[in-house]
């Protein structure tokens, strides 16, 4: 599944560790999702969604 | 340099990994060629248990680490010093002394249970661990570790039954499961998982 993580990150100035911090997961974690090596559960992508304050549909996207 | 910055910069965990794993090869090698006796190859053996300690506090030092993964690490090292005296113990008594079948049950027990604290702190931590990605890749692990342990076990005993191999004890699956865990981790390390 692709994402757009890498992007929203960027425009937001926020590290992979920043990040990590925000969603209380390791910074493996981000960077395994933000690759594309993993996909998060639903519970984590909502985590992810809210806190880029977007929907998930607008991060992670159809291969 | 500061305190942070001198914990920082102390040897990885694959240091003491390897140094721990040379030191247990050594020993074991000297026990074979009869370099050393039983009692001396257990008291190096228990005394190499120390190297486990550093290779915990470096790995802690690291930012994989999570809460559970320290909990994880403590019980392994009580668990791995419990199974060293507890197979030197009974060992010890075993050759030493006449016991009745019950008293051999139980001196068996005392490297068995230790064993299954391990597996008890592996169970812990697939339930205690938050991180959904970090519990992926052990869980991933773990699989790898068993696939490892079927197959050798498979045609191990297939080898062994047709006399080619010589007979190997049952519960060498444990430290099988353990070499393909640990191979498994650092293929992800290597894939950089």
């Amino acid at each position: 599944m692709k994402n757009r993580l890498k992007v929203l990150r960027a425009e937001r100035n926020w590290s992979q560790q920043d990040l990590a911090e925000r969603l209380e997961v390791s910074r493996q974690s981000v960077n395994a999702i933000e690759t594309g090596r993993y996909d998060p559960s639903l519970p984590l992508a909502f985590r992810i969604a809210d806190v880029f304050e977007t929907q998930i549909e607008e991060i992670f996207l159809r291969d | 340099m500061s305190a942070q910055e001198t914990a920082r910069s102390g040897r990885s965990p694959g240091f003491w990994a390897g140094l721990y794993l040379a030191v247990v090869a050594m020993i074991g090698a000297l026990k074979i060629t009869d370099a050393i006796n039983g009692p001396t190859g257990f008291i190096l053996m228990a005394a190499s248990c120390g190297l486990l300690i550093p290779m915990v506090r470096a790995q802690n030092r690291g930012d994989c680490s999570s809460a559970a993964t320290l909990a994880y690490n403590k019980r392994v090292i009580a668990s791995s010093f419990g199974y060293v005296l507890g197979l030197g113990l009974a060992i010890t008594v075993w050759r030493n002394y006449e016991l009745s079948a019950p008293a051999v049950f139980a001196i068996s027990l005392l490297p068995v249970l230790p064993t299954f604290g391990i597996i008890w702190a592996m169970a812990r931590y697939l339930s205690d661990e938050t991180d959904e990605y970090l519990r992926h890749r052990t869980i991933m692990a773990s699989i790898h570790g068993l696939g490892l342990v079927l197959s050798v076990g498979i045609l191990w005993g297939f080898l062994e039954m047709f006399e080619l191999v010589p007979h190997v004890w049952a519960w060498w699956v444990l430290p099988a499961w353990a070499i393909g865990t640990g191979l498994s981790n650092l293929w992800q390390k290597v894939r950089g998982e």
